[in-house]
């Protein structure tokens, strides 16, 4: 479409994301990077394209006008020792961030993310994806937060013991004791609570708890298609009075309903082969690439996370959105949202659909600073009258 | 090396969660010179004890391994400014006895060495964090030589992170790089696949090499003999021994020969005398008698001072606590040590050792990235 100037929306959205870049909440370029070089940055120099084995590379963040990034420092839940292999993940990022230093900027708070926009770096921050990764220790997250990681999934596709996901039967039916604590203690670190991932159970049990903004790092409407990982509208109903925004994601297999069904029907064949079902390695791509052969895959487009956009915004509020596309994270991607260059598609779409610049703005990039900071400021005022928690799961859950 | 500082700059912005070295030129960079002028800071007439107080007061003590981070864990409220009765170690103690920075040791008891190595381990750094914050007014932790010297110009104790266990690195260079940039700087070389009683495996010469890259120094007390003479031969930064006496003394397994001190001193080495009865005997006198023949021995550049403090071993009579060093360095003058040399002692070796270890960090940044090595690939 042709706006009054003359440029099309696309031209539009690039202007747009010139001064308002994408933050983006979700990335798995480390574990991308773990599972098909095992950390051999010079085999996946993201300097250069690398569109044959991932979604994320420099060049293409540019091109999507990136502007901030939360580095996932994902490890599997169902393995037994998560705390070594998340400081693995960790020192990943790190050696990253000494790799291109003049791309990206290492990022720790709000300030530091706006810093990076004006010098036309990435900010670069880290989330941890699943309370796996403090083996039920609070000495374990302050140690996660001192090297760096500013959010924490409080669960990922399994239980932990002091707080159920959504995709694992009901275990403590929503948080612990113990859990509630976790969510104080990431409170009073100024490290934000991210509810993806999480049962609705534990949704609402932290947003009762936290006093700092919580995010949903990368989930979905669940009122637009009805999959665990997306939010249900009570708790979308609840950002505005906690603060905290929910970050539209793009996964095929959470957004569009006939994805779901086809997922469902390929994990099964995955397992069949004797693999796990969100195995990304070449060999699973291609047991993968065998059953769409035979069932043609559902394809997700811009506009299907734009109906997303549209709902949740209606639910929510502007001020509660954002975007956590789940790159290299996920096997399929929208059409148009195929990698990390495909932001402005999003962008240009929204504005067809009347989106003004100033919401757009504060989708791409002002929230996100917004929440970052607010729990900062909650850090600040908690630790002048309270001292770290010495908790521990036995004291609490009994 | 001179020409290295034109290459020297600032790490970029990764380096600053570092902690990396911050001061441009580390004294280091030169070895120390042996005839630097020295002004003598007591009087020769004076009591040895009033005289010990006096070199102390201008050249504190800097002590090899303290135990208090296990030791505080289990004590359910404590106060280290007021002073702490159950422990060995508190503020008021620590400034009687003239301790300017002292190594807190993050040694797990055994039946944590296994895979729950990496998690306790970051506990114990947390639990570290959280005792010196909440003890400003005393102590302050310290990443490098530097910040060591400035600690002790702000009037406080510096506190620096190790040695942890071997085990801790989870057989990792990414855990090992990640414990450093949490603080970790001294690390034990033993009870693990690729330092063991065999000594250093080919992957245990890359975890060498990685932490001089880092700035980690080597620990070797209690390290296999084959581990000590491999680990004398890679590491390009002294290696320490944090508790290590003389064996010709007295037979403790961790306790040097005489052929071992005399490498340590060719490699300019650190051997920590520690308090205990155990490796070094009952009285001050024992300490002293281990002391001489580790300055005679390694020499007068790689002798220095462990307390071992609050790690569950008795302690000579008149050593019982942080606060006794003046009684150690007053039987020292006793015997004829020169001021210089009770100088280093204390403080000038271990400064010597940080500062090394800084500097060996800077130039191996320059040549060497982060190594990629893995133990599966190297051990087999």
């Amino acid at each position: 479409m042709t706006g009054d100037t003359g440029m099309t929306s696309l031209d539009q959205a690039r202007e747009l994301l010139r001064e308002f870049p994408v933050v983006d909440g979700h990335n798995d370029l480390p574990w991308a990077l773990r599972k098909q070089v095992n950390y051999d940055l010079d085999a996946r120099d993201i300097a250069v394209h690398q569109n044959a084995h991932l979604h994320t590379d420099l060049p293409r963040l540019r091109e999507g006008g990136v502007g901030a990034q939360y580095w996932s420092v994902y490890v599997r839940s169902d393995l037994p020792d998560p705390v070594p292999m998340t400081l693995e993940q960790i020192d990943c990022v790190r050696q990253l961030l000494a790799r291109y230093p003049e791309q990206l900027a290492p990022a720790l708070t709000a300030a530091d993310m706006e810093s990076a926009r004006g010098e036309g770096r990435i900010a670069s921050l880290m989330g941890a994806e699943g309370g796996h990764s403090i083996a039920n220790s609070l000495g374990t997250l302050r140690g996660l937060y001192a090297l760096g990681v500013r959010y924490m999934t409080l669960t990922h596709n399994d239980n932990v013991a002091w707080a159920d996901s959504a995709t694992d039967e009901p275990g403590v039916g929503g948080l612990s004791a113990f859990g509630r604590e976790v969510v104080r203690e990431m409170n009073r670190e100024g490290m934000l609570v991210d509810l993806s991932h999480v049962a609705a159970t534990t949704m609402r049990d932290a947003l009762d708890t936290s006093t700092a903004p919580v995010i949903f790092s990368h989930s979905s409407s669940r009122a637009v298609c009805d999959h665990p990982r997306n939010i249900p509208d009570d708790v979308l109903e609840r950002l505005p009075g906690n603060g905290g925004m929910a970050m539209v994601t793009f996964v095929p297999k959470f957004v569009l309903q006939a994805a779901v069904d086809w997922t469902a029907a390929a994990d099964d064949n995955m397992r069949a082969h004797g693999l796990h079902h969100l195995e990304t390695t070449e060999e699973a791509m291609k047991v993968h690439h065998a059953f769409e052969e035979l069932h043609p895959r559902p394809i997700a487009t811009v506009s299907t996370v734009a109906d997303h956009l549209d709902h949740m915004r209606e639910v929510a509020g502007v001020d509660h959105l954002g975007i956590g596309g789940d790159y290299d994270g996920t096997a399929f991607t929208p059409d148009g949202l195929n990698d990390v260059s495909g932001y402005p598609n999003l962008i240009a779409e929204l504005l067809d659909r009347g989106w003004s610049k100033t919401d757009l703005a504060k989708l791409t990039w002002q929230n996100a600073v917004r929440v970052l900071g607010a729990a900062e400021d909650v850090a600040r005022e908690i630790q002048a009258t309270r001292g770290p928690s010495n908790a521990t799961i036995e004291s609490l859950d009994g | 090396m001179a020409d290295l500082q034109d290459q020297l700059h600032a790490t970029t912005e990764v380096g600053e969660l570092d902690d990396l070295v911050h001061e441009p030129f580390p004294a280091g960079v030169f070895p120390p010179d042996t005839a630097e002028p020295y002004d003598p800071v007591s009087d020769p007439a004076a009591a040895p004890l009033e005289r010990a107080h006096a070199i102390l007061a201008a050249h504190p003590v800097a002590d090899g391994y303290s135990g208090l981070p296990w030791a505080l864990r289990h004590l359910p409220w404590f106060d280290l400014e007021l002073g702490e009765s159950s422990v060995d170690t508190d503020v008021p103690r620590l400034r009687e006895g003239h301790v300017g920075a002292l190594f807190w040791s993050l040694h797990l008891p055994e039946g944590l060495d296994g895979d729950r190595a990496v998690g306790a381990t970051l506990e114990q750094l947390d639990l570290v964090n959280t005792v010196v914050r909440a003890h400003p007014e005393g102590l302050r932790l310290a990443y490098t030589a530097g910040e060591t010297t400035d600690v002790r110009h702000c009037g406080r104790i510096a506190v620096l992170l190790g040695p942890a266990g071997a085990a801790a690195l989870g057989d990792s260079l990414g855990i090992l790089r990640s414990l450093h940039a949490l603080g970790l700087r001294v690390l034990t070389l033993a009870g693990v696949s690729w330092a063991s009683e065999a000594g250093l495996t080919r992957f245990g010469e890359e975890v060498v090499r990685e932490m001089n890259r880092l700035g980690v120094l080597a620990d070797l007390s209690g390290a296999s003999d084959g581990t000590i003479r491999r680990a004398l031969a890679v590491s390009k930064a002294p290696v320490l021994f944090t508790r290590s006496a003389a064996r010709t003394l007295r037979p403790h397994p961790a306790n040097l020969s005489d052929e071992l001190l005399a490498a340590v001193g060719a490699a300019k080495g650190l051997c920590m005398v520690p308090l205990t009865a155990e490796q070094t005997g009952p009285s001050v006198r024992d300490v002293a008698d281990h002391l001489d023949h580790v300055h005679e021995v390694a020499g007068r550049e790689c002798v220095a001072l462990s307390g071992t403090y609050d790690a569950g071993t008795a302690h000579p009579q008149d050593l019982a606590d942080a606060s006794c060093y003046p009684n150690l360095i007053a039987e020292l003058l006793h015997r004829g040590w020169s001021e210089p040399d009770l100088a280093l002692l204390s403080w000038g070796n271990v400064q010597r050792a940080l500062r090394s270890a800084d500097f060996t960090a800077r130039a191996a940044q320059q040549r060497r990235e982060p190594s990629t090595a893995k133990i599966a690939e190297l051990d087999g």
